[in-house]
């Protein structure tokens, strides 16, 4: 929880030093509810995300988390590529 | 973990995933997409983290608590399975559509992005979802 926090404060006290930098998020908002929920559900089946698997997993050689950081990247390069270059919005 | 030791780990990774673009959905998009424009600076943030980690974490493998005294536990699961695969799927779908990972995501809600509080709310649903899902086979096999 206190991780939570403090990934929560980093703006906080990123601000302080220098200007946050602008943020975009295109998505609507029910492309970002359907997106949350499958992040959710998807990283609890999964056992992890881009850091726990892509970044901590890499890091100490698990084939496991290779697997996954191949599994998720690759669909996430093809979500991204159906949405823009097949369905357009 | 000290409660100490957790603030200043998350706030670090926060700073991190701001300064490197990660907290930023239309960045992360940018890298995902390869067929358009693509912008491959987000490989090297990957790859510098983990180039770090790896340090830390070997570091870590040859000790039995951290230096603030707590044991150091890693992960034991070794199969590769259909959970790890089918989970590694719907995250990278959801990853792809909205271009947040649930770290980056927080941090967003930490910048008071309505878009961020939305998309962080509805993972907090999937993981409770996740939860009950499992209660209940636990349930239904006993």
């Amino acid at each position: 929880m206190a991780f939570i926090g403090g990934m929560l404060g980093a703006p906080l006290i990123y601000r302080l030093f220098i200007e946050l930098p602008a943020i975009q998020i295109d998505a609507h908002y029910g492309v970002l509810i359907a997106a949350g929920l499958i992040v959710g559900v998807g990283t609890r089946f999964g056992s992890g995300c881009t850091s726990g698997h892509g970044v901590c997993g890499l890091s100490r050689r698990s084939p496991r988390s290779l697997v996954a950081t191949i599994t998720f990247m690759a669909a996430g390069f093809a979500a991204i590529y159906a949405v823009r270059h097949i369905l357009i919005y | 973990m000290s409660i100490f030791t957790a603030l200043l780990s998350g706030l670090i990774f926060g700073l991190g995933l701001i300064l490197s673009g990660m907290a930023n959905p239309a960045k992360v998009l940018g890298f995902l997409d390869l067929a358009g424009n693509w912008d491959p600076s987000l490989m090297f943030v990957m790859g510098g983290a983990i180039g770090v980690a790896s340090i830390g974490f070997a570091v870590a493998a040859r000790r039995k608590v951290t230096p603030a005294g707590e044991p150091i536990k890693m992960p034991t699961a070794r199969q590769i399975d259909r959970p790890l695969i089918v989970g590694a799927l719907l995250f990278g779908i959801g990853w792809g559509l909205a271009g947040f990972c649930p770290g980056p995501a927080l941090v967003a809600l930490g910048m008071l992005e309505p878009k961020a509080l939305v998309f962080v709310l509805a993972m907090l649903a999937g993981m409770g979802l996740f939860e009950w899902n499992s209660r209940r086979q636990i349930k239904s096999a006993t």
